[in-house]
């Protein structure tokens, strides 16, 4: 530890100088924007807040006790999980073959450029994909129920039924985001030595024995990592939900952070909003322990 | 990235083959899948307004038009809203790479009291969802008259704690010996930071830069909650704003703007493909 005094000392005044110069307007900015945001946040859930109205009354937790009671909340709740608990697993079961399919491909130009075609959705806008999925899932002339009419299949109505509108965003996140995963898995699966194979295959070891035995335990790090990062990730699932259906129908699509949005700054509850942002702030803190604990663990694995 | 390596060392058999062609085709399938869409818009954008409403759809545009792209560019504010991103972009861009390379080093390399205190103080704020803190940053921004300017989208973007953190984990592998050498040789701070620390970390900057670059660019929430303002508006937003509110009425516009929007990120993407993809890799950065 340094003390002030040494730090004042004509020979460092210049260092000083320098740190306290560069430092002051940085941290400025993010305690304007960070620290007192989220410090405001905590503080609002227990106001009713509203820009509109002069009078903001300390509330207590009324605002987390009305959010328990409010249906719309709940619903929304459960749309997270749902996305949460239905996306990531489809997510990671998609991401991990490809990446390992895509480690097997000998042709370093042809590994490449699938890599890319595949990473391809996630550095387009998701705006754009949003609005480009919308358009495909259109109930009368979208490609999606032309192709399956040419199949016999009935008409689906992808984005407008309560039913389909769900799985519907889903198929359009995962294809707009799995890229993030392959290229983190296929970067794991390159840092595996490959005499550990080699040394298993001379013992006759079979695919999924290779699998099981090596791929799997090497790679349990970047899946953790993987894991809990696309859980967070997606708890915060917004943009396509508000371009594409908008929460609706009936509320089937509505999730958390779409709840935040329209409660602040349709509604213009911000103090219940920021009640809902606390909740989110802390499942997303859990998730985020829970990380540390995971890579804390699986560093056993090591080599 | 390593050489390729041979996993076949046991040499090539029927099973071997059979397996390495069905993954191979699985690939080759799944990637059609990840580029169908975007072709569908790119053939849609074609068509005319009577063709893009036939029921079922052709595929392949019967009289390819630029007429949509047209109009979208003259009736549209497209190039405004082109040039409010752009903007916005590059300022994002410049600003962290600045804060952040300065601040990581001076986390790195300089000692003094709070410290830590500090550090911490950056890092809490990386894992905290942006919905956490739109609101109070809305209320912020209002107070400082800075609704409906790019200002609003520049300011409170200008520090990044990832960047910060990224930078500090780079620099701390340069010797310490270097930067004393050149304050014995009488270099001031700054231009130590600038013609030392700089050059030296220049892969990590730009891996951050391209990641800040499309982030700012695509950025949707944060602008729809700051803008209103039609002109001031960034393309992401407009192109929401515009699909939602004539709702379903013109798709061939509609994939003429996404088309628009979506080609200078593949350029770019293109471009950039190595450090983007090294620069993920490395870090485990998720958008």
């Amino acid at each position: 530890m340094t003390s002030w005094k040494r730090w004042l000392r004509p020979a460092n005044r210049s260092r000083a100088l320098f740190v306290a110069g560069a430092l002051t307007p940085v941290m400025l900015l993010f305690f304007v924007f960070f620290i007192l945001p989220i410090t405001a946040s905590v503080v609002l859930a227990f106001y009713r807040y509203s820009p509109l109205d002069p009078d903001s009354p300390f509330i207590g937790v009324r605002n987390f006790l009305n959010l328990v009671s409010d249906p719309v909340f709940r619903k929304a709740v459960r749309n997270t999980f749902y996305f949460v608990l239905a996306a990531v697993p489809v997510n990671l079961l998609i991401t991990l073959p490809i990446a390992i399919g895509l480690d097997g491909v000998r042709r370093r130009w042809l590994r490449d450029s699938l890599r890319a075609v595949y990473f391809l959705p996630t550095v387009a806008p998701i705006v754009a994909a949003a609005v480009i999925w919308a358009y495909l899932y259109q109930p009368v002339n979208g490609l999606l129920n032309a192709f399956i009419g040419h199949l016999g299949i009935p008409r689906i109505l992808w984005l407008t039924s309560a039913k389909w509108a769900m799985p519907s965003v889903i198929v359009m996140s995962l294809w707009q985001d799995i890229g993030y995963n392959i290229v983190i898995f296929l970067a794991g699966l390159e840092a595996i030595p490959s005499v550990f194979y080699e040394a298993a295959k001379i013992d006759g070891a079979g695919r999924w024995h290779l699998f099981r035995n090596i791929t799997f335990p090497l790679l349990s790090r970047t899946s953790s990592f993987v894991l809990v990062m696309t859980m967070i990730s997606y708890l915060q699932v917004f943009a396509q939900m508000q371009v594409m259906t908008n929460g609706g129908p009936h509320d089937s699509t509505r999730v958390l952070a779409l709840f935040i949005y329209d409660s602040a700054f349709r509604y213009n509850q911000m103090g219940y909003a920021s009640a809902a942002a606390v909740i989110l702030l802390g499942v997303t803190l859990l998730l985020t322990l829970l990380a540390l604990w995971l890579t804390r663990r699986m560093s056993q694995w090591e080599y | 990235m390593n050489q390729a390596r041979s996993r076949g060392a046991v040499g090539p058999d029927a099973a071997d083959l059979f397996w390495k062609v069905l993954s191979l085709t699985l690939l080759l399938l799944g990637a059609a899948v990840m580029l169908l869409p975007f072709l569908w818009m790119l053939l849609s954008s074609f068509k005319t307004p009577v063709e893009i409403i036939r029921t079922p759809p052709t595929f392949w545009p019967e009289n390819p038009t630029l007429a949509a792209f047209s109009t979208v560019l003259t009736r549209a504010p497209f190039f405004t809203w082109m040039r409010n991103s752009l903007v916005v972009a590059v300022a994002v861009t410049a600003l962290v790479l600045f804060t952040s390379s300065l601040t990581g080093y001076i986390f790195a390399k300089f000692d003094f009291p709070g410290k830590q205190a500090l550090f911490v103080l950056v890092l809490v704020t990386m894992m905290v969802p942006f919905q956490v803190v739109m609101i109070p940053t809305y209320l912020i921004v209002a107070r400082l008259h800075l609704l409906n300017t790019l200002w609003a989208l520049i300011i409170p973007s200008a520090v990044s704690a990832f960047g910060v953190y990224l930078c500090k984990q780079f620099i701390e592998g340069i010797p310490t010996d270097l930067i004393e050498a050149a304050r014995i040789d009488g270099a001031g701070e700054l231009r130590i930071f600038l013609t030392i620390i700089i050059p030296l970390i220049r892969p990590t900057l730009a891996a951050l830069g391209i990641f800040t670059f499309m982030a700012s660019w695509n950025n949707y929430l944060w602008p729809l909650i700051a803008i209103n303002d039609e002109h001031k508006m960034t393309i992401p937003l407009a192109l929401a704003y515009f699909t939602t509110s004539h709702h379903g009425a013109r798709w061939d516009l509609v994939m003429a703007a996404t088309t628009l929007m979506v080609i200078p990120v593949i350029i770019v993407f293109l471009f950039f493909q190595r450090e983007f993809i090294r620069g993920l890799a490395l870090t485990g950065l998720k958008g």
